[in-house]
């Protein structure tokens, strides 16, 4: 069982992990950060990335309904992880992590926030 | 202005390392732990208690209990270990609860002070804060905001409404949604879909984030966005006053939440043009290779050849 700000420690532990923030979805805040630059800027983007992920794709989805994982986001410098964690009374809290394209693994680095995030967040 | 303003209070207080409450009238407290702001609460919003409760986790009288015994400890109080020590929920959980609802409140505690061009009391200049120095709030300390902190983060949720919708109009109104929908699909988040759902025609936003165990704020961004795709009704009671002006439908109605529904995958579904089977043909990748590619020409002569 872990706090909010070891969450982001042990993400940055993740191999190639560059920096790692947890956003506020609804609200689009910054909760913590760790080596992002500008943390409440990043929040706002991350949050209106994860956003429009889920608008088109509820849209593209034939049942309708969509529940995201994980979003992948592979550019020419960086992966991008998001992963929405469901907590018991707000809309989802997303821990956004950026790889190192060279030095990590997509499988591994999404295995660990699983786990990192089942201990946060017990649901 | 010449009256002390809860934003100078605070600020005093924060610069004093101060640690104890500040009862702002009868709106709420906000608790003060060396100078960071530890918690808040408000009438207007659900608390700590109210959220885990509305989420199952915990009955209303386990909390009690737990209250009592962290109140039983005396100045030591810290009933949010108590909580995690029994398993109620993570430590994670509870710094995201106790975050989550001081946020909550001081949006509409600090409210007033946000605006601070516009008196909306009139003749007050507002509530009056009284600051009991030493007292802590039975949960403990788990979070912290340094007052600036918090204030820039309200002016930011603000802001974050306005997009939504500009009119404040809904905001203290009781949510009546519209018989029929203006369109023939719609995309809800799930708290949206509460929101449809709980709404009696009778029950304002902060009244619904009560019954629903929502933070106030989100319940209050959920309606905005609900006005804003035209899914709301705006009470035209008093038909002397014109029906107000209603802002352009924001750009951004974006909803915001884990999961969400897409079109109805109704009958209807299918009637729509460019819905059907047909819009997900798949469609040839535009040429990105340069055309006079010699190479390419060759090793795909070679390729074919080597097929035969």
């Amino acid at each position: 069982m872990i706090g909010i700000e070891d969450c982001l420690s042990e993400a940055m532990t993740i191999p190639g992990a560059l920096d790692a923030i947890l956003v506020d979805h609804t609200s689009g805040m910054a909760v913590a950060a760790e080596g992002v630059p500008y943390p409440e800027g990043s929040a706002a983007g991350l949050s209106e990335a994860f956003r429009a992920t889920l608008d088109g794709l509820a849209l593209s989805t034939p049942d309708g309904t969509i529940r995201i994982e994980d979003v992948i986001v592979t550019t020419d410098r960086a992966y991008h992880l998001i992963k929405p964690m469901e907590t018991m009374f707000d809309g989802p809290l997303l821990i956004c992590l950026r790889l190192d394209p060279d030095r990590a693994n997509l499988a591994l680095a999404m295995r660990r926030l699983q786990a990192i995030s089942h201990r946060l967040i017990a649901s | 202005m010449a009256t002390t303003t809860l934003d100078s209070v605070l600020t005093g207080l924060a610069q004093e390392k101060a640690t104890g409450s500040l009862r702002v009238g009868r709106n709420g407290t906000i608790f003060l732990t060396r100078g960071q702001v530890s918690y808040a609460e408000s009438t207007g919003t659900p608390g700590v208690e109210e959220l885990l409760t509305a989420s199952g986790r915990i009955s209303a009288t386990a909390v009690r209990k737990a209250r009592q015994a962290a109140g039983a400890e005396g100045g030591q109080a810290n009933g949010g270990d108590l909580l995690v020590g029994k398993g109620v929920l993570t430590r994670g959980e509870l710094e995201f609860c106790v975050l989550g609802a001081t946020l909550d409140a001081s949006y509409f505690l600090l409210d007033r002070a946000l605006d601070s061009g516009l008196d909306a009391a009139g003749a007050r200049p507002g509530p009056r804060s009284r600051f009991r120095d030493g007292e802590r709030h039975w949960l403990g300390t788990h979070w912290f905001f340094d007052v600036p902190g918090l204030f820039r983060e309200c002016r930011r949720r603000k802001a974050r409404l306005d997009r939504a919708w500009p009119s404040s109009e809904l905001d203290t109104q009781p949510v009546i949604p519209v018989r029929r929908i203006p369109g023939r699909h719609v995309v809800l988040t799930a708290l949206q879909w509460e929101v449809l759902l709980g709404a009696d025609t009778t029950a304002t936003p902060a009244e619904l984030a009560r019954r629903l165990g929502r933070p106030a704020y989100s319940t209050l961004l959920a309606v905005r966005e609900l006005g804003a795709a035209g899914l709301l009704a705006t009470r035209g009671d008093p038909p002397a006053q014109s029906p107000p002006v209603l802002p352009k439908r924001g750009e951004r109605s974006g909803p915001s939440s884990g999961q969400r529904s897409g079109p109805s995958s109704g009958p209807r579904a299918e009637l729509r043009p460019g819905a059907g089977q047909d819009a997900a043909q798949p469609y040839l990748p535009p040429v990105s290779a340069d055309p006079t590619d010699v190479n390419l020409l060759i090793r795909l002569r070679d390729a074919l050849e080597a097929l035969q």
